[in-house]
């Protein structure tokens, strides 16, 4: 089947399938602070993202839902709780609070604020959180795939190359086999015809489609979009949705920051409104779009219905 | 007479021969003094092995140097937007101390100074059948060093003109930051880093120069001796100069072509861009309207 703009169904076929996460809860965010300076941007966040889930984040520019998603694949430090996706704590390594240094990669590291575990159930203080190692950081970035808002593909690189760079350079993908899966990519999201185009000859809306596509070649357990239709041309928006929305009908985990009150409203399994740094509320598409119980998110609405 | 050159060479060949026939035109012009033309042609169209020899090693010493060059500056870029504080301190004082004393300093001070207070003695080299006199060596040395220094400011300035964008997209997909700078970062920071790379050669290749100090028989050393033996400076310096000229402006060909072949998948790539040797020595472009006649 293939749409006006060239999108075909079965995206994932190309990667081999669904990839399957080894959690029920994919991104698991507790009580998460992050300071900008002085600006504490991200107030005791939670949110979590189960298997095969949806999660539209959505809310007012400066509400910290950039800074969130951004810390979920650790592109931000943050001052206090746990990132947990697929289980693993995202970004750090927990030492004991007290009783000397920890020491990473040889030398001592020590973080500007205090770090202090608030889970439920622990003595405040008990554990510390540490920086992981670069290396460790990277390999867990492999199973988080990444879209953004301004595509970042890579300029000196063809389409196929940015697609493949990836898979073989840090999975080690022999390249016929990247080759492969990369034509096949192109193919599903509707650009076979561009393979050894330079970005900069593409359009936006073919631009971010590739980019979507170099996320999903390194087979990442859950996708992450920030909002990857906001530097579109209007015209543009829809083949790019129409991307995401296979991929959410097919079973990719997502957690998407978006002004698409539509695309939300089709897809999301749950919609999570953010302000001034604050889960405001979260429910089900209708519950949040019909049914607000909370006022800060009736005038957000009120401002972009 | 002029008007007449003009009109059938054209103003600039015309304009370019005459700079090149000045300085026999004024030694002509100086009444008392004997100008031995036969110096200056014979240096230029029939070159002593002496010159060719001094030819080959400004070549060869520019190459190294600037090799040797453009590594420890990338290192020291590296250094100076590392994490750690103790690199950020190594590379500052490296370029620190190598931008802020002379070449001509660094030269005799590692070379003689350190020889004479029994330091360190210069060693020759010997790969396969070729002998480097440790002059050279140290000269090669000394001036790549030197040369990291200033490399180490351009390539940070293009490291830092790569789109932060670049280095996260590198990052998501699980990248080291070893491989975000190898594949991502530095190839997109060469575009920035080629054009002043460039000139830096173009530098070099004339700061050699330099290495008469250390007594290395370079393009320069070969014609001062002549001179002293013959008494023809003003013959000698002005063909040795053309030399030079000559050998800056073969590169600013190479230079032309590689920026052409960097500027793959950048915007513009498609212009026909004008990079004409003309263009580049004297700023002007080609356009059909200006062509003489």
């Amino acid at each position: 089947m293939t749409s006006p703009s060239g999108v075909r169904t079965d995206l994932l076929g190309a990667i081999g399938g669904v990839p399957r996460p080894e959690t029920d809860v994919v991104v698991d965010a507790r009580d998460v602070n992050k300071f900008f300076g002085r600006l504490h941007v991200l107030k005791d966040v939670s949110i979590q993202v189960k298997r095969q889930e949806t999660v539209v984040v959505i809310g007012p520019s400066g509400s910290g839902k950039t800074t969130f998603i951004r810390c979920v694949n650790h592109l931000e430090k943050i001052q206090s709780g746990r990132i947990f996706v697929n289980g693993h704590l995202i970004g750090y390594r927990e030492t004991a609070a007290r009783g000397g240094l920890p020491i990473v990669g040889g030398l001592p590291i020590v973080n500007r604020l205090p770090i202090v575990g608030r889970r439920k159930g622990k003595d405040p203080g008990a554990t510390k959180l540490v920086e992981d190692k670069e290396k460790n950081v990277a390999s867990q970035r492999q199973e988080i795939g990444m879209v953004f808002q301004r595509f970042n593909l890579f300029p000196h690189m063809t389409a196929i190359e940015n697609i493949i760079e990836a898979p073989i350079h840090v999975r080690g993908t022999s390249k016929d086999e990247a080759m492969v899966m990369g034509r096949a990519l192109l193919e599903r999201v509707g650009l076979a015809a561009k393979e050894n185009v330079y970005p900069n000859q593409l359009s936006g809306g073919q631009q971010q489609r590739i980019a979507i596509a170099r996320a999903l070649a390194m087979k990442p357990a859950l996708m992450l979009f920030d909002e990857p239709t906001s530097a579109l041309d209007p015209e543009m928006i829809g083949e790019v949705l129409e991307v995401m929305k296979e991929l959410a009908r097919e079973g990719m985990t997502m957690m998407v920051v978006s002004h698409e009150m539509g695309f939300a409203r089709e897809v999301a399994n749950r919609v999570v409104m953010m302000d001034e740094g604050v889960v405001v509320e979260e429910g089900t598409p209708d519950q949040v779009f019909s049914a607000p119980s909370q006022e800060r998110t009736k005038t957000f609405l009120s401002k972009i219905l | 007479m002029t008007a007449s050159l003009f009109s059938r060479f054209g103003t600039r060949r015309a304009l370019l021969a005459g700079c090149l026939l000045m300085p026999l035109v004024i030694a002509g012009c100086s009444g008392n003094y004997p100008v031995k033309p036969n110096e200056f042609w014979n240096s230029l169209f029939r070159p002593s092995p002496a010159i060719i020899n001094g030819l080959g090693l400004t070549i060869g010493i520019s190459v190294a140097a600037q090799f040797l060059g453009v590594v420890l500056g990338v290192l020291a870029a590296m250094g100076k937007m590392a994490k750690l504080r103790i690199l950020r301190v190594l590379a500052g004082i490296y370029v620190w101390i190598f931008r802020g004393t002379p070449l001509l300093v660094q030269l005799t001070f590692f070379y003689y100074g350190f020889a004479t207070a029994g330091i360190f003695k210069w060693p020759g080299l010997t790969i396969g059948p070729v002998n480097i006199l440790p002059e050279i060596v140290a000269g090669i040395i000394i001036m790549g060093v030197n040369e990291g220094a200033y490399m180490s400011e351009i390539v940070r300035a293009g490291i830092m003109a790569v789109d932060p964008g670049q280095t996260e997209a590198a990052k998501s997909l699980g990248m080291t930051y070893g491989q975000t700078m190898r594949r991502i970062v530095l190839p997109q920071a060469a575009r920035v880093i080629v054009p002043p790379l460039g000139n830096e050669f173009n530098n070099m290749l004339k700061t050699t120069s330099l290495l008469v100090v250390v007594s290395v028989f370079e393009l320069y050393n070969t014609f001062s001796t002549a001179a002293g033996r013959t008494y023809a400076t003003f013959e000698l310096m002005a063909a040795c100069a053309i030399w030079y000229l000559l050998l800056t402006t073969i590169w600013g060909f190479f230079q032309a072509w590689i920026e052409r072949r960097l500027a793959r998948g950048t915007t513009g790539s498609t212009d026909q861009t004008d990079y004409s040797l003309r263009a580049r020595l004297i700023g002007l472009r080609n356009n059909s309207g200006n062509q003489g006649h």
